[in-house]
């Protein structure tokens, strides 16, 4: 019988640990870590993006190497830099950050910000001059200019902010290293995210658990692209 | 009016214009003929208040204004219009780039209520933008995309963005030098118009016969200054200068 294979997973399938919320509380902990870190990261990324893209300073071009550097930043090393800034020893200790997901927020801010910072000053830079020109001419402040120039890169910002969120989402080392993986003795999430609990749940052997939360993460990472891909033709459209 | 005195301009080191001397009045044409690379753009930023001149005073109605504070300058800058050789459109409807000079002169309170509004309901066209819209002939496209216009559409809304506010001067940097003769027209009609308004209007081109078509006073602008500035008739019938006479008749005199 062709369909054998399918119904004999069946029983597996319905046997998941879909208990007391747990896989609900993973993606939970997941969205609000990296939508969080994204958040910010956006916050900080886009005036830095618009100062860089208006202004020349002394150091620029480092500024801009650091940014671009930033990219390929190993996650687990940015991890442990964090883990030592929150430790007992570490500058930051005092407000006993250890395994919180404010710890993983801050890791993820690091991870985020050099993709959102560098796609939006390539953006920015993008922009003509004979438009930030016009804003000018038409009575336009330095703010009214930078508006327009955000506005014009738009599609260029929104591919910034979504791959941030796709290198948040998707990362493993530095919220395993900061979070801990840790769940409540009821079984909720309080750091354990996606990557975090495939992790642990293939090294357990829970293969089915892990494969429908790794189907699960696929499914955001595939609907953050698809969002990614839309913007940018409808950027792209409007050239 | 606004008046250049003595006004030279260098780019690292490079003297771009020197010594130039011009009024404009309210309500009359005057345009800047020269050859291509003679500084008429730099003139033009100049009078637009967009460049700082490396010596030299300009003065806007009695004030000189890059001796006030940058609110003062502004509110200077505000009542001057220009027109770039690029349309350089925003990407928006033909209406939001039209409005543009009227958005950015209401105070944040109401730009931020109208932008919550737009999020609802149509705000409307402005009546200001309507009837700038219908100077060059562009009503009907308010609602259209600015990518989607032709080159001389996209000119015709540059020119009437910049006559939505009213601005008392109106400078266009060779406003049709890539037009076909249709839109040059429609442009130079609405330049006209607008003179009528009681607008001072600069206008840099190269084109002579444009020059003669809707100057009032004509300044001749070849290598380091003005050579002749007068009356239309007179520069181009029986100008003073040498240099002058041979330019307008056509001859290479640069």
């Amino acid at each position: 019988m062709p369909t054998e294979p399918v119904v004999h997973l069946l029983p597996a399938l319905a046997e998941l640990p879909f208990r007391e919320g747990y896989v609900r509380s993973i993606i939970y902990v997941s969205l609000y870590v990296s939508g969080t870190a994204v958040v910010l990261s956006t916050l900080f990324s886009i005036p830095a993006a618009i100062v860089m893209g208006f202004t020349d300073f002394p150091g620029k071009q480092v500024v801009k190497a650091i940014i671009n550097t930033g990219m390929g930043f190993p996650s687990v090393v940015v991890g442990l830099l964090v883990l030592f800034a929150v430790s007992n020893q570490g500058p930051l200790g005092s407000l006993e950050l250890v395994f919180t997901t404010e710890a993983m927020i801050m890791s993820q801010f690091v991870l985020a910000t050099p993709p959102i910072t560098a796609i939006s000053l390539a953006a920015v830079t993008g922009v003509s001059d004979n438009v930030r020109d016009a804003a000018r001419a038409l009575g336009g402040t330095r703010l009214d200019v930078a508006l327009v120039v955000i506005k014009e890169a738009r599609y260029g910002i929104a591919t910034a902010v979504l791959a941030g969120f796709g290198r948040a989402i998707s990362e493993v080392g530095s919220v395993l290293i900061v979070g801990g993986n840790i769940t409540s003795s009821s079984g909720i999430s309080k750091t354990r995210t996606l990557t975090t609990a495939i992790q642990l749940e293939a090294r357990q052997g829970r293969y089915e658990t892990a494969m429908v939360l790794g189907g699960v993460l696929l499914a955001l990472v595939l609907t953050v692209n698809a969002i990614v891909v839309r913007f940018g033709d409808g950027g792209a459209m409007n050239q | 009016m606004i008046r250049l005195s003595n006004v030279s301009h260098a780019y690292d080191s490079e003297t771009i214009v020197e010594e130039l001397s011009i009024s404009v009045e309210p309500g009359e044409v005057v345009t800047v003929i020269g050859p291509s690379g003679v500084g008429k753009t730099t003139l033009l930023r100049i009078l637009a208040l967009f460049t700082r001149p490396t010596d030299g005073t300009v003065e806007l109605d009695g004030t000189s204004v890059w001796d006030v504070d940058e609110e003062e300058r502004l509110a200077l800058r505000r009542r001057i219009g220009m027109v770039f050789q690029d349309a350089s459109l925003f990407d928006a409807t033909v209406a939001r780039n039209v409005e543009y000079g009227l958005r950015v002169r209401q105070p944040w309170r109401d730009r931020v209520r109208d932008a919550l509004h737009s999020v609802v309901a149509s705000n409307g066209t402005p009546e200001a933008v309507e009837q700038s819209l219908d100077v060059v002939g562009l009503s009907e496209k308010t609602d259209q995309s600015a990518r989607s216009l032709s080159g001389g559409e996209a000119q015709r809304v540059s020119f009437a963005r910049a006559l939505a506010y009213d601005p008392t001067y109106l400078f266009l940097d060779e406003p049709t030098s890539d037009l076909d003769p249709r839109n040059t027209d429609v442009i130079e009609k609405a330049i006209l118009e607008a003179r009528d308004r009681g607008i001072g209007v600069v206008v840099a081109t190269h084109d002579m016969h444009q020059a003669e078509r809707i100057a009032d006073r004509v300044g001749v602008l070849l290598g380091d200054g003005f050579t002749e500035v007068g009356p239309a008739e007179k520069v181009f019938e029986e100008p003073d200068d040498e240099r002058t006479r041979k330019f307008v008749s056509g001859e290479l005199v640069y």
